[in-house]
């Protein structure tokens, strides 16, 4: 679940080039003059309440992906003990997810603008989330642990895509208004599902085990059934959403949202030597995140001897931190500028919160605070990056590109883990995801010589790139 | 390695493994003539032997029927005594439900000459109770597997314990015996006899490297300490895990718990070799300590399904083997660290000469 940060950075991206371009800021409510209040305010698109209402619903379309999107790792003892599963078989489950959005990254932006618009889209991933979900579920019950695979792969060619529609849903609803604060909204709720799943999923489990009565895998079965309610839930709140943007449609003559993106493979051989390495910033970094939260719990179980919900709360405090951090850092970014550097800090803290996890018995809040910090504090820095180093016509194969290397970085790396943690031990593991992060690391390093000698805008502050900018457009207007 | 020394016959059991060093021999005797035990002596004369009197062993007192010769070269003699193994099942109230203890001294044990293996080093003592009412043993038995080591290193098999050439191995295995109840789990007794003037101490150490025991961080040494100058004598080292497989692998990892070390005022079951060899003395000159090994976590389901167990652990002497970190972590480490660091350096220098020529090229407009 790693695309909301590229779409919305390329959102705002998009947003930005809206603010900047000969238009400039768009007036408020606009054509709120042109037809007379008839409706009561939560049934006005033009009001305020009722755009809360659209927001809240936005909102809650993601949040039963990134609900399901971690359940294994909320019951990976469950899982592994009920389907008998080693740890490499679990992570496959990641993988799955993973792999269709090796290809769909590219195509997510297409289908939606082109082939089902933006309402059909987003119904049409909404039910892939549910139906892939509940074969995940059944694929426990029935005890057939490849039909859980199929369920993950089905599942993940609605999640990834459902994020792009939804953020599309945004920049339509909210362009030139509160964007910012909207793309900020759902990143947050798309932590708190995650965060939620995490503390409460093994809760489930133990209510489904009272009322059956034993441990196997139609309780873990069932239990996913339950889960996959908040799916159910996204998909009413995509149904919904499809109804009241055809009738704002209706009303205010408005457009059907569209992502914009042009994807044009050709555009790869033009990437830069700076793009590339941000790429492998990208890859080495997650890999070394999102695999190792997929394997947390049992960690601080088995290493910090936790107990289960101490774990879940610790394996979800990267999501709780990343919630509030998240816009935060994104202004601090924008306001001071020398991308670089903060990525280079926010690798750096990370490498030290990997090799704090695997030398050392100290409190794991302190590392895995850290985490979550520079985990937010890369998002924000990170992504931007690639607006100042692509020309705005392959912004979007560059965010695609970036996506599907990312994915099927994850997806190897998913299983590279489990099958290192069965072989060899969490040790091993932490010192694998080091090397991760250090690989991220040189990369880092270089594309600060390489930007430094080339004479690059990616490590400005912010007050020079203004300035420049300025002088841009002064030269523009002689 | 010497079977039966000085016997013709194999319905009792004695191994003989003598570990000959310079200056000084290692006596470990296993048998199964009483309880299974196995007795430790260490000597400091490279010709040590050791005596048997066999039809005093197997009489009814074998006060006498083991000694090493000469006896002055003796320095340390200990015994290891697998006295039981309990049976019980956690009710949800948490009480303990105790079933009818397995007295390993009343088990009838098979020979051990078919299983000897001189390459490997390796025995088995295999054995049932002698009296079996409720048919638990009739698909399965209760085995120690006896491993001694030639040089040092470390073993194939999980839990892949280090080990010296000094030490050797027994592995306790449970293999096809029907629970008695749906969450049946296992403990076994073990019992330690030592000299006097020798404290047993029991140390569990937490170390960040699972690497060759995955994700098992926990190892316990049971040591036994001079007390005039607490240097270790002997030790029984092991990891806080049982498997539940032929070829474990870290999935079939079962919990292992150990329970306090307790001064046994208890008498030893009729273990002939203890006996035979410290005399009568057991219990009162020489300190017998135990303590319990229990097997199974929050649910003793790992047994039910694959009806195996196996649990290793190490005997030796002197101080017990400390793990270090294997060269590829530490090669990982450096060159992962070292790598960013040799850039940072390099690409500084770099940047620095590239100025310095721009800022020259500049210069001659003087």
């Amino acid at each position: 679940m790693t695309s909301v940060p590229c779409a919305a950075a390329a959102a705002m991206a998009e947003e930005e080039r809206a603010l900047l371009g000969p238009a400039g800021r768009q007036e408020d409510g606009g054509g709120s003059a042109a037809t007379p209040s008839v409706l009561p305010a939560a049934c006005d698109p033009r009001r305020l309440a009722h755009r809360l209402l659209v927001l809240s619903l936005m909102c809650f379309l993601g949040f039963g992906s990134y609900f399901c999107y971690d359940n294994p790792a909320a019951l990976q003892t469950q899982v592994q003990r009920d389907m008998k599963v080693n740890t490499a078989q679990f992570m496959a489950l990641y993988a799955w997810y993973s792999w269709p959005n090796v290809v769909l990254c590219f195509f997510g932006g297409f289908l939606i603008d082109r082939v089902f618009g933006i309402r059909l889209g987003t119904i049409i991933f909404s039910i892939f989330v549910c139906v892939g979900q509940v074969i995940f579920a059944l694929g426990a019950i029935l005890n057939t642990f490849w039909l859980m695979d199929v369920g993950r792969f089905i599942f993940g060619i609605g999640g990834e895509s459902l994020a792009v529609a939804q953020n599309t849903y945004a920049v339509s609803w909210f362009k030139g208004k509160e964007l910012n604060l909207v793309f900020g909204l759902q990143l947050s709720m798309a932590r708190i599902g995650s965060t939620v799943n995490m503390n409460i999923m093994g809760w489930i489990y133990s209510r489904v085990q009272d009322l059956l009565g034993y441990t196997g895998p139609s309780t873990l079965g069932l239990t996913l059934m339950i889960g996959g309610v908040t799916c159910l839930f996204s998909l009413t709140c995509a149904l919904i959403l499809a109804y009241l943007d055809k009738r704002a449609e209706k009303l205010l003559c408005k457009e059907q949202g569209k992502t914009g993106e042009v994807i044009k493979l050709t555009d790869v051989k033009d990437f830069s030597l700076s793009l590339w390495l941000i790429f492998v910033i990208c890859v080495c970094y997650y890999a070394a995140v999102f695999p190792f939260i997929g394997l947390g719990k049992v960690f601080f179980i088995e290493k910090f001897k936790f107990s289960s919900q101490e774990a879940s709360a610790i394996n979800s405090i990267v999501y709780i931190i990343s919630a509030p951090m998240s816009p935060v850092f994104g202004l601090l970014v924008d306001k001071l500028g020398k991308n670089i550097i903060w990525v280079l800090c926010a690798v750096v803290t990370t490498l030290a919160s990997h090799i704090m996890l695997a030398f050392t018995f100290w409190n794991p809040w302190i590392a895995m605070c850290l985490l979550g910090l520079a985990y937010s504090l890369l998002a924000c820095a990170l992504w931007p990056m690639v607006a100042f180093v692509v020309p705005e016509h392959q912004l979007g194969t560059a965010y695609g590109f970036m996506q599907s290397i990312q994915n099927l970085g994850l997806a190897i790396i998913a299983i590279a883990a489990g099958m290192i943690l069965d072989t060899r031990g969490y040790l091993f593991l932490e010192v694998f995801f080091s090397a991760c992060v250090c690989l991220s690391l040189i990369a880092v390093v270089m594309l600060y010589f390489v930007n430094h000698l080339t004479g690059g805008d990616l490590n400005w502050s912010a007050k020079k790139r203004e300035k420049l900018q300025k002088a841009a457009e002064t030269e523009k207007e002689i | 390695m010497q079977y039966n020394p000085g016997w013709n016959g194999s319905s009792v059991n004695l191994l003989h493994v003598r570990a000959v060093g310079r200056g000084d021999t290692l006596h470990y005797v296993w048998s199964s003539i009483g309880a299974p035990a196995a007795l430790l002596v260490a000597t400091a004369s490279g010709s040590s032997a050791l005596r048997l009197n066999w039809t005093r062993l197997l009489s009814p007192d074998p006060t006498g029927a083991v000694w090493i010769e000469p006896a002055s070269s003796v320095v340390y003699s200990a015994a290891v005594v697998f006295t039981k193994v309990f049976e019980y099942s956690q009710t949800k109230m948490l009480e303990e439900l105790f079933y009818p203890t397995y007295d390993l001294s009343d088990f009838s044990w098979d020979s051990v000459n078919g299983t000897l293996n001189h390459t490997a080093l390796t025995a088995e003592f295999k054995g049932v109770p002698a009296t079996d009412p409720g048919g638990s043993f009739s698909n399965g038995s209760l085995a120690f597997r006896v491993t001694a080591y030639e040089v040092g290193g470390r073993d194939g098999p999980l839990p892949s314990l280090l080990h010296t050439a000094n030490s050797s191995k027994v592995e306790f295995v449970l293999a096809g015996v029907a629970p008695r109840g749906n969450s049946s789990r296992f403990a076994l007794e073990v019992a330690m006899v030592e000299e006097p003037g020798v404290a047993q101490k029991l140390r569990s150490a937490r170390s960040i490297d699972d690497e060759y025991t995955p994700t098992i961080f926990e190892m316990l040494s049971l040591v036994a300490e001079s007390q005039n100058d607490s240097s270790p004598l002997s030790f029984l080292q092991w990891k806080a895990t049982a498997y539940g497989s032929q070829t474990p692998r870290r999935e079939d990892n079962i919990q292992c718990r150990s329970h306090s070390l307790q001064a046994a005022n208890w008498s030893l079951p009729v273990s002939s070799l203890v006996h035979a060899y410290f005399g009568e003395g057991v219990g009162s000159t020489y300190t017998i300590s135990a303590i319990n090994i229990s097997f199974g976590g929050e649910d003793g389901q790992v047994y039910q399904e694959k009806r195996y167990l196996s649990w290793s652990v190490l005997l030796g002497f002197g101080q017990p083997p400390k793990d270090t970190f294997s060269p590829l972590v530490i090669s990982i480490m450096a060159v992962a660290l070292g790598t960013p660091m040799v850039m940072l350096l390099v690409g500084s220098c770099v940047v620095f000469f590239a100025q310095r020529k721009r800022y020259s090229e500049y210069e001659p407009i003087n």
